[in-house]
């Protein structure tokens, strides 16, 4: 039977009649349209399909839509500010860190989440952050210099954001 | 795609014993994090991909754990305040419910100070996004044989509390598993909370894990060890688990009790380990041959007990 859920999604409140056995992932491509957040694996393994729950990095494949009731989620369509990129988006552009691009999603919101907690990570601090989530294209050497870059970038214009909780 | 189920969210422990109990005879799974759950409930995508479900021999104890007949109900345990957290119970206890997120283990500060050997198998479980959804009571109720947590629960000689309309029962760490997936819970019982007992002065303990990969692996061998010193700096007590040598996470009571009265020393520690061989029983598998997997043993648990000991603060 389906349940009548309340999501807030990129700072937009939802009300959603869901099956009990859909994922997040699929409440949020297929209901909602946000197909930034990829599917990959299904299992939790890639980290195509992850998403910021109450701030925190989740594999939306892993996560039931009931679940995810009264948290606030982030997409990869929410990181940017209007048509403005995020830091951490111009600098994997600016890398060359995207490639074919699948795990681009996922990658800049663990990046995020990392760089909402900690300003200043190591190498070993970001390659930890995005272990969750797999390349196949980049080698994951330039991903890493693109999360410094924009560390550095948010750093110099001050806008390491509060945690998004 | 998920088969289709319908959800239970009670809001109290109480509501989700009575669920459990009243929904028993339709089909009924308990979810917690949902990061083991949700997958093998998932119909494969691609089947050859996933060694635990299709390549799996019986004969190595690496049953399936596919769930053989969808459960008609879930019940979720995610809105029970009262199940997650830490917390000094008693003096000299440290009580964690079992909804507590693997991620919460790792940011403790009690946690990693007075159960070192548990913030370190935190650490070692899964990747960032499995520690932040995956949870204490779902990985050792899942009763994986290298469940990261469950090793260093049996070292630190935990208590899992099980609740169910019945009541209460309370059972050791090294009792809970009696195979790969399978466990001495009953159908309608909950873990609630596992309970630590708080290590005395002069106590350091310590998990080493030992995988293909650092991150989203699962233990080619794993040694948790605990480590208790007397005033004159003699081994007063030690207690040792070891994952995916045996179809439970196992303690190798010999080793340990060989180190009764020792010094704590290399030769000592390197002889427990040796010792700790002849107690586990091992298989060979994609992840490691049975020679390896003893080999590994020993290195382990002398290392983990060298750890232990270095952690201890006189």
């Amino acid at each position: 039977m389906k349940k009548i859920i309340a999501l807030n999604v990129n700072e937009i409140p939802y009300e959603l009649a869901v099956e009990p056995n859909r994922s997040l992932a699929d409440v949020l491509r297929y209901d909602l349209g946000l197909t930034g957040t990829k599917k990959g694996c299904g299992i939790g393994d890639c980290g195509v399909c992850t998403v910021l729950m109450g701030g925190k990095p989740v594999f939306s494949c892993l996560v039931l839509a009931v679940e995810a009731q009264d948290h606030d989620i982030l997409t990869i369509e929410g990181v940017a500010k209007g048509p403005e990129l995020h830091p951490i988006q111009k600098a994997f552009v600016e890398k060359g860190a995207i490639q074919c691009g699948f795990c681009t999603p996922g990658m800049v919101l663990n990046a995020l989440a990392l760089l909402n907690k900690n300003a200043d990570p190591t190498e070993h601090d970001i390659r930890l952050a995005l272990s969750g989530s797999l390349c196949r294209c980049t080698g994951y050497q330039k991903i890493v210099e693109a999360v410094k870059t924009a560390a550095d970038m948010m750093k110099r214009s001050g806008i390491i954001e509060e945690e998004a909780e | 795609m998920l088969p289709q189920f319908d959800i239970i969210q009670p809001r109290s422990l109480d509501e989700a014993c009575e669920a459990l109990t009243k929904y028993q005879s339709a089909g009924v799974v308990v979810l917690a994090g949902g990061t083991d759950l949700l997958v093998d409930m998932r119909k494969p995508l691609i089947p050859e991909h996933l060694p635990r479900c299709k390549g799996c021999d019986p004969r190595t104890g690496t049953a399936p754990r596919k769930v053989n007949k969808p459960p008609s109900y879930l019940i979720a345990l995610s809105r029970i305040p009262e199940m997650s957290g830490i917390a000094v119970s008693e003096p000299g206890e440290i009580s964690i419910g079992a909804m507590t997120t693997i991620t919460d283990l790792c940011q403790s500060r009690i946690i990693r100070e007075k159960l070192t050997a548990l913030a370190q198998g935190a650490d070692n479980l899964g990747s960032p996004l499995v520690r932040n959804r995956g949870t204490i009571g779902g990985n050792i109720c899942n009763a994986r044989p290298a469940a990261d947590t469950f090793i260093p629960a049996v070292a630190l000689g935990a208590k899992l509390e099980l609740r169910s309309q019945r009541g209460l029962r309370l059972i050791p760490a090294q009792d809970f598993a009696v195979g790969p997936g399978k466990t001495v819970r009953e159908e309608d019982e909950i873990l609630t909370k596992i309970i630590f007992p708080v290590s005395a002065d002069r106590t350091g303990s310590s998990c080493i894990k030992l995988a293909n990969r650092k991150a989203l692996e699962i233990a080619v061998v794993s040694a948790a060890s605990l480590l208790t010193l007397d005033i004159k700096g003699k081994i007063s007590s030690a207690r040792i688990a070891l994952g995916a040598v045996a179809p439970t996470p196992i303690l190798t009571p010999k080793a340990a009790a060989f180190l009764s009265g020792k010094d704590p020393s290399d030769a000592n520690f390197l002889k427990a380990g040796e010792i700790a061989v002849s107690e586990c029983h091992p298989i060979s598998d994609h992840r490691g041959s049975l020679d390896y997997r003893r080999e590994m043993v020993s290195v382990l648990v002398s290392r983990s007990l060298a750890a232990a000991f270095a952690s201890i603060i006189v």
